[in-house]
Parts: structure tokens; C-alpha cells; sequence
């Protein structure tokens, strides 16, 4: 049961009468992030005091008082913030301040908000576990175990800190849902197109997603009423905004709210697919939501047999193509020059700063790119994802919303991680990357605990449904 | 070419600016020549981490109008896709350009009565600028000038249909010709071609970046001769590219030739499709300008000009704009053809002047058309003032022909003095009833003499004949 006082909403609104409780919730956050970073759980990639306290003095004599007035927001390294270290976990980026904010950062600021830091994240989001970088972060329920990836710190810092905060994510192929899963943590992630992707380094473009990280659905559909619509400077960009309606917690209508969801259906495949652990604690939650909605069962077979690589194809094709404007020359790191002629100095950088998955993956998204390898594999890979999202339009005919648990596993322990093979690194994210590939807006909810660690539920809904997602997502979370 | 039997095939790509206002895909201005160098960038054009690209639709507007004015099908729904190599000049490390469907396909270009096939024409963006501070190859830095980053080109590619480097530069001549009548090239610009030459059906070579078309016909004869050379030592002709040395005057390999493929294209996934629809298509058809072929069929029929007169005319947009509002002010189109075509062309061709290189004002031409329909000023005198109005100190020919008391005095009476020459002639004119023809024309030097050259000889000579007789 979420509370009202628990809620941005709340803080808000007590914040737009008193500013000292904007001061309060930021110093205690700036407190817990630095005691976070001190003991080594690498939640935050970047952070600039100064440039925080700025902002509070702006928000001190500002006259508008915002949708997100006052809340400090953390931000995926991979999204760029203006004159703060953006490097989307790479170390190819480091010491890039951009010029200019995401949009979605300009949308942020707009309503009011703080932008505190940059979380950790797998390189450029390659990654299920936030492992592909430097500062790994690690869980707030078990500091031997992941965060998820690959927004990682953005998951890990959400459930870590005590004070009103947001989070904004990013997903290719599950990056919200994972850490928000492993972390027991509300991840939202929107239709693609929903939010401006300008701004965003790119892993695979016709992938990505921007999405909101927060402790309830309240909270992450606030913020992603505040970072969807249109923007110009996207081509993808739907010019869509999501709606938020005004509520009151302890007068919800449940039933009212879920009056569009009528017929669910949990994905069998997946299902399958999953631990018993998680699957118990999933049967749990469905016999709850058996009082308010029909049940049932799907099966996506298409989607099981062929979304991860068609996924990883199509992700790595673009990838390597994004991935080759960094070479050491204009911005980021920079090796000596001298007496290197221009393709030796890229491939010098290039060899030096990358991490050895990003380097698998360039050359797997090259190789199926490339004369005599294309039509077999990128092409057939587009072909794939058409017939792949005609499934599940077709579930869609059925049912409101598909479900399945979120990961497999509660969050793997490193030493666990490290034993598995690329392959069975890819494999983990079975649940969450049909829904990326189809672009079709998800939500993890936390529904409980295996090990002492948090299970999630991810529930998929038609494009540009995120209306029901959110619906549904209260609806858990005011019956738990 | 020398040897009869050797078949040459020649095809060309071209690329051309277009003239908007913002680059291809931000909203940087593209006035590349009067800015100082990486004034004109952004995190788009410069390829900054988290910059998207938008499509500039100007520039879809003016290549569509290529398309249809080199005949070409328009693909009403086409798309852009990343073209990825390694080069300091590609800020992103990848063209924006388009790969499986173009905006344009396949077209032609008639030149005289052949065909040339065009394959497309595309949209792409322009990579920046590589400056040499100690010249090509002799540096050990290069300096890196980014406004040019993201200019949109068009490229448009032919059928090697081209069989001579005469019929390559006429083909470019008559090009570029066609793009300034749509009036979509970024001015002071010129055309860059790639030429792609096989003999004897043997491998194709490609010379890259010939800037003018005077040396894209010495760059081609070259490598024509040095490929029958070659074939003649017994070498076979690798493909590759090649590049032309102005000063030399050759042709000097670059690289082993990749081919398209190579570049692993993918669909650019920042962009959408772009779908022209049938009403933005008709309404660029509505709006296509009058193109050389239909200005000449019109110049024949409404100034009844002769056909060759009229192609002189539009071979170029500015002289046929300058024929037309010449004789739109009340000119006689036959006298400003003469001396459009005649006397300022033939200028131009001795002095090796472009048009574009020299400043003609409408309102000159017209005075001196007009001076010339009411016969107050002789051939010999028009060609001079013309002269002066293009080479010398460029005083309007009116001005000139009175400042230097060149015009006919219609006051002069030219009877009397056709009648007082003869008169004090006796026996000029008696040799001449005698059958001798030229004492005619010491007469008529006589007459020419008192006229002060005003006179017109033709008129003279008829009047001396009439009072002789
Ligand atoms: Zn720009």
C-alpha cells in the first residue's frame, strides 16, 4: 500500500509553500549519496556540487513553481546534462561536458527540478548487470550482488535513498525494467518515440527508450509526464505527451482506474523460463490480481525463438555504427598524437578506451553489416522484428496487458556473473527484450521478496498504452 | 580518339550544393565562404555524443526538382542510411547520405539526340573541410575546418554512357546549365565530379573530385591514353581510384577501389521514412521554372529566332534572362540576338571571359539596340563600343559611341554629299560606267572621309550606284 506522504506528489506540493523543505530533502540526499559513494556502492558516476547548488538559488528566486518543484533527479550517465561529465560509463568519454541538455533534462529543469548527478551504468548499456564498466554498482539489499543493468545506479540509488527523489532510465533491451526489478524499484518504460531521445548517447537508436525510474507508478508517471511530447530536435519523437490525472490516495477507485483492463494474459514462454523462486512469489501476486481481472495464458513463440537475436543483430548494427564518431579527436579522452597517422591514432584510442564488450559488440554489429553478411543477418534481422511485433498485436487483440516476471533470477550474485558465458550474459534478458524490440511500453513493479531479494513483475501494454500500464501498476501496488 | 577501335564508356558522379538556407540536418547556416573557419557548428555537424539529426526539407524541395528536371522517377517514399569509414573529415565517422532508394531513380539528359541515363540522384551531407597549411602530402598536420560539415549535397550518378571527355564536359556543361535554371545551386559553388572510365569493357577506374569541367576532359584524355598504354604493354587494368593532378596534367592512383558494399550501410535509425505525397509532388511539378529545352522551342516561336540562335541563347540562364528583359523593354529581338550572340559572346570567346565574369547592364544593351534600329550607328562602331564596354573602361556603349562622335548625324544630308563627291570626281566616274568597280569604293572612301565614318558603307554604296547611274 503506497501512502499519500510517500508520494512527489506530496513533497510538491509542501515544497511550493516551503522552500526549507526543498533545502531538507537535498541535503539529505547530497548526505547519502556521498556516504553511498564513500562506501564504494557506485551508485553515482558524476556530481558537481556547485552545479547543484546553482540550481537551488535559481529554484530559491524562481517564480514558477513546477510539477517536479524542487526534486532532485538523477540521471543515466548515458543522457547529457550541460557542462556535467557525461560519458555514458565509458571511459572513451571521460571528461565530456556537453554543450547542451537532453531535451528530456531542459523538460526537467522546466518543472522545477533538480538535476543532482549521473548514475552508473554498463558502458553505453551494454549490459544486464552494470559489470561492463568501471564503477560497478552495487545492490542496496546485498552489496555482493548486481544492481541490474543497465541502468544500474539509477535502480540502485532510487531504492537506496530515503529522500524524495526520481530517476530518469534508459532501455534498449530492458535497461529500466532489470534494475528496477533487482532493486525492488518502479521502472516505467514508455512506447519508443514517447520521449525526445535528443540528447541521449546512443546505443542502438531504433531501440532506445528514456524512461522514469521511481519508488511508486505515481511517481514515475509524474515523471514521464514531465519528460514525453513533442520535441523538434527527434525525428522519432512521437509529439505525444502522457497524461497524468489528478488523484487522492486515500479516495482511489481501483476499479474505476482499471476499467480499461479487462483480460490479461502471463507470457507461458517466459514464465517458463524463470526460477522457481521467482515464479512462486509471481503466482502469488497473479492469484491476488485474479480478484480484479481475468487471467489467462499467452504464447509467443516467434518472440521466445527469435527476439534475442534478431535483437542483439539490429542493437550491435547500430551500436557500431554509433560507436565510431568516438576516436579521441574532438571531445573525450585523448592519447599522444605524435608521429601517428590518423587511423593508427583511432585505432590506438579506440583499442585503449573501450572495454572488451563494447568491442565484441562492435565488431558483431560490423560483421552483420557488411558485404555478403548483411541480407542474412541485418536485414532478415528488420524482417524478423516486423513479424516479431505482429505477435504480440495479435496477443494484444486478446488481452489488455501481457505479463511475465521481469528477470528470471532475483539479482545474480558478481562472483555468479562473472562465471557466465557471453551467451548466457545475453540469454538473462529473455523477459524484457521482446517488449524493447516491439517498442512496447513496460512496467516492472517490485512484487516481493526470494533470498531476501526483490522479485519483479513486468507487465507489457499495446503502443501508446501506457494509460493501462500505469493503471494496473497502482492497482498492484495498492493491494500489496 | 587516336586509336578508332578503342571503345571508351565513361560515366560520372556529380555533386552539387544545394541552396538553403540551413544544413542538411541542423540549423546551422551554410554560408560557408564569408565565415570564419568552425563558426558554423553544432553538436549536430560536429557530431557531439546525444545530437540528432532532423531532415532540412528545403533541401528535399530542391532535390525533387532536380530529379524531375533530369527526368528522373522521384521515389515518393524513401530514406537516408549511414555510410560508415574512417576519416578525420566525417565528424560522425559516417555520411548521412541514401543507399537502397534514392529520392530520385532512374532519368536522362538529352545531349543534342542522345540519351544519357541518369541512375539517381540522392541527398547527402558534405564532410568538412581537411586544410594542408604546407599543401597535400607535405604536412605533418592537417587543420580541420567544420563548417562545411553537414552542407547538403546532391549527388547524381549517370550510366557510363559517355563515350568521349568532349561529350563528358558537354554533358557537364549542359548539367549544370539545367540546375541553374531551377535555380537550386548554392551560388559560387561549382561542381564536383568522379569520373569512372573503362576501355574495351575492361575494369572501371574512378578519378575522384575533378573540380571544373576543363579538367575533368584533360583528366579523362589523360587516363584514356594511359589505359591504352597500359593495355598495350600487356598490363590488365585493376580497378581503382585515381586523382587528377592539375599541374601535371595526369592521373595518379589513390587507392584500391572498395566497392559500395564495403561501407555496411544501415538505415540511419535517427531518421524516418520520408513519404512525399501526391500533392507536395504536384504541387513541386506546378512549380517546376521553364528549362532550357522549352525556352528554346519558345524562343523560336515568339522571337522568331533561328533554332541555333536560340540554343546559344539558353545555354545559359543569366543570357537568355538578359535577351528576354532586353527585348521585354521594346528592343528588336533580332538586333539584340546579333549582338548578344554575336558581338558579346564573341568578346567573351577571345578574351576567354565567363559570362558570370563579367557586369552587363540590361539598360546598355538596350541603348544600343536601340541606336542601332534607327541606323545611327555602324557595325564597325557597335563592335568597338561594345569592346570598350566589356575589355576597356566599360563607359556604357551609348555613352562611348557619343563621347567619342561616333553616331550618324541624321542631320547630315547624305544625298548632297554623295552628289558633290561624284560631282568633283569626273573620271572616278566615268571609269566606272566603263566597268570599273573599284573606283566605287575610292568614292565611297571620299563620302566615308566627310561623314566622319558615321555613315553606313552598305548605304553609301547603294547611293552612289543610284546617282551614277
Ligand atoms: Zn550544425
Amino acid at each position: 500500500m503506497i501512502k499519500q506522504d510517500e508520494t512527489i506528489k506530496h513533497f510538491v506540493n509542501l515544497a511550493k509553500s516551503d522552500f526549507s523543505q526543498v533545502e531538507e530533502n537535498l541535503s539529505k540526499i547530497i548526505f547519502e549519496l556521498q556516504h553511498s559513494q564513500n562506501k564504494g556502492l557506485n551508485y553515482i558516476e558524476s556530481f558537481d556540487e556547485q552545479l547543484v547548488l546553482k540550481q537551488l538559488e535559481n529554484l530559491r528566486n524562481s517564480n514558477k513553481k513546477g510539477k517536479l518543484f524542487g526534486v532532485p533527479i538523477t540521471v543515466k550517465d548515458a543522457i547529457v546534462v550541460k557542462d556535467l561529465e557525461s560519458k555514458a560509463g565509458s571511459r572513451i568519454l571521460a571528461g565530456y561536458k556537453p554543450q547542451f541538455d537532453a531535451t528530456v533534462i531542459k523538460k526537467a529543469r522546466e518543472e522545477g527540478a533538480i538535476i543532482l548527478a549521473k548514475t552508473t551504468q554498463d558502458e553505453f548499456g551494454f549490459g544486464t548487470f552494470s559489470t561492463n564498466t568501471i564503477k560497478v554498482p552495487k545492490n542496496p539489499f546485498d552489496q555482493n550482488r548486481s544492481c541490474g543493468g543497465s541502468s544500474g545506479g539509477s535502480g540502485g540509488f532510487t531504492a537506496y535513498t530515503s529522500a524524495y527523489h526520481l530517476s530518469i532510465g534508459e532501455s534498449t533491451g530492458g535497461s529500466i525494467a532489470c534494475p528496477a526489478s533487482y532493486c525492488g524499484v518502479n521502472g516505467l518504460t514508455p512506447t519508443y518515440g514517447l520521449v525526445s531521445r535528443n540528447g541521449l548517447i546512443d546505443y542502438a537508436n531504433s531501440l532506445d527508450k528514456i524512461g522514469a525510474i521511481g519508488r511508486n507508478t505515481f511517481d514515475s508517471e509524474l515523471l514521464l509526464n514531465v519528460i514525453s511530447g513533442k520535441d523538434e530536435m527527434d525525428s522519432t519523437n512521437l509529439g505525444i505527451n502522457y497524461a497524468v490525472d489528478d488523484y487522492d490516495l486515500d479516495a482511489l477507485d481501483l476499479n474505476e482506474l482499471n476499467k480499461d483492463v479487462n483480460k490479461i494474459a502471463v507470457i507461458k514462454d517466459f514464465y517458463e523460463f524463470c526460477d522457481q523462486d521467482v515464479k512462486k512469489v509471481f503466482d502469488k501476486q497473479i492469484e491476488k490480481l485474479r480478484e480484479f481481472v481475468e487471467v489467462e495464458e499467452v504464447s509467443l513463440p516467434l518472440n521466445v525463438k527469435y527476439a534475442l537475436s534478431a535483437y542483439y543483430i539490429i542493437a550491435t548494427s547500430e551500436a557500431s555504427t554509433n560507436l565510431a564518431k568516438l576516436s579521441g579527436l574532438r571531445y573525450g579522452i585523448q592519447e599522444d598524437v605524435d608521429g601517428l597517422h590518423f587511423d593508427d591514432y583511432f585505432s590506438l584510442v579506440r583499442s585503449a578506451n573501450f572495454s572488451d564488450e563494447a568491442k565484441r559488440r562492435i565488431i558483431l554489429g560490423t560483421f552483420a553489416r557488411m558485404s555478403g553478411f548483411r541480407d542474412a543477418y541485418y536485414l532478415k534481422s528488420l524482417k524478423v522484428r516486423t513479424k516479431l511485433i505482429n505477435e504480440f498485436k495479435s496477443a494484444f487483440k486478446n488481452y489488455d496487458l501481457l505479463l511475465n516476471p521481469t528477470m528470471s533470477t532475483v539479482a545474480p550474485r558478481f562472483d555468479e556473473i562473472e562465471k557466465l558465458t557471453p551467451i548466457q550474459n545475453y540469454a538473462m534478458d529473455l523477459c524484457t527484450v521482446p517488449a524493447n524490440l516491439a517498442g512496447l511500453p513496460h512496467l516492472s513493479s517490485p512484487i516481493g521478496f526470494s533470498q531476501d531479494m526483490p522479485v519483479g513483475l513486468m507487465t507489457v501494454a499495446n503502443h501508446l498504452e501506457e494509460k493501462k500500464l500505469t493503471a494496473f501498476g497502482k492497482l498492484i501496488e495498492m493491494i500489496n | 580518339m587516336e586509336n578508332e577501335e578503342t571503345k571508351v564508356m565513361i560515366g560520372l558522379e556529380i555533386h552539387a550544393y544545394l541552396d538553403t538556407k540551413s544544413k542538411l540536418f541542423c540549423s546551422c547556416p551554410t554560408n560557408v565562404n564569408e565565415s570564419k573557419p568552425n563558426s558554423l557548428c553544432c553538436p549536430v555537424c560536429l557530431g557531439h555524443p546525444g545530437s540528432k539529426p532532423v531532415l532540412n526539407e528545403k533541401a528535399v524541395e530542391l532535390g525533387t526538382k532536380v530529379g524531375l528536371a533530369l527526368n528522373c522517377k522521384i521515389n515518393q517514399d524513401f530514406f537516408f542510411s549511414r555510410k560508415t569509414y574512417f576519416y578525420p573529415d566525417m565528424s560522425a565517422n559516417y555520411q548521412i547520405t541514401q543507399y537502397e532508394i534514392p529520392l530520385a531513380g532512374k532519368g536522362f539528359v538529352e545531349l543534342g539526340d542522345k540519351k544519357i541515363t541518369i541512375r539517381r540522384a540522392h541527398l547527402e551531407i558534405d564532410p568538412a573541410a581537411l586544410i594542408h597549411p604546407s599543401g597535400m602530402g607535405q604536412s605533418n598536420y592537417v587543420l580541420i575546418d567544420y563548417n562545411r560539415s553537414g552542407l547538403p549535397l546532391i549527388e547524381i550518378v549517370t550510366e557510363p554512357d559517355l563515350t568521349t571527355p568532349d561529350e563528358a564536359r558537354e554533358f557537364l556543361i549542359t548539367l549544370e546549365n539545367i540546375l541553374s535554371y531551377l535555380l537550386v545551386l548554392k551560388p559560387e559553388t561549382t561542381l564536383k565530379a568522379d569520373c569512372n572510365i573503362s576501355i574495351n569493357g575492361g575494369n572501371r577506374v574512378e578519378i575522384k573530385n575533378i573540380s571544373g569541367f576543363a579538367n575533368a576532359k584533360k583528366a579523362l584524355t589523360y587516363e584514356i591514353k594511359r589505359q591504352i598504354n597500359e593495355t598495350k604493354l600487356g598490363k590488365t587494368i585493376e580497378q581503382h581510384t585515381r586523382a587528377y593532378n592539375q599541374e601535371t596534367n595526369t592521373t595518379i592512383p589513390l587507392r584500391k577501389k572498395e566497392t559500395e558494399e564495403d561501407y555496411g550501410y544501415i538505415f540511419d535509425p535517427d531518421l524516418v521514412k520520408v513519404n512525399l505525397t501526391d500533392e507536395y509532388l504536384n504541387k513541386i511539378k506546378s512549380s517546376m521554372p521553364e528549362l532550357p529545352k522549352e525556352k528554346i522551342v519558345r524562343f523560336i516561336k515568339e522571337y522568331n529566332l533561328s533554332e541555333y540562335d536560340a540554343k546559344v541563347l539558353c545555354s545559359d540562364f543569366e543570357l537568355s534572362n538578359l535577351f528576354e528583359t532586353i527585348v521585354k523593354k521594346g528592343a528588336s529581338p533580332k538586333i539584340t540576338n546579333q549582338i548578344l550572340t554575336r558581338e558579346f559572346l564573341s568578346i567573351l570567346n577571345h578574351d576567354s571571359l565567363n559570362f558570370n565574369q563579367v557586369k552587363i547592364n540590361e539598360t546598355d544593351i538596350f541603348d544600343l539596340v536601340k541606336l542601332i534600329e534607327s541606323e545611327k550607328v555602324s557595325d564597325k562602331n557597335v563592335k568597338e563600343s561594345m569592346i570598350n564596354y566589356i575589355s576597356g573602361d566599360k563607359t556604357s556603349p551609348k555613352s562611348y559611341l557619343e563621347k567619342n562622335n561616333l553616331l550618324v548625324d541624321t542631320t547630315i544630308d547624305l544625298d548632297s554629299i554623295v552628289i558633290s563627291v561624284i560631282d568633283a570626281n569626273p573620271k572616278a566616274k566615268e571609269d566606272y560606267k566603263n566597268g570599273n568597280e573599284k573606283t566605287l569604293n575610292f568614292l565611297a572612301g571620299q563620302i566615308m572621309r566627310q561623314t566622319k565614318g558615321s555613315a553606313q558603307i552598305d548605304k553609301v554604296l547603294e547611293k552612289l550606284k543610284e546617282k551614277i547611274n
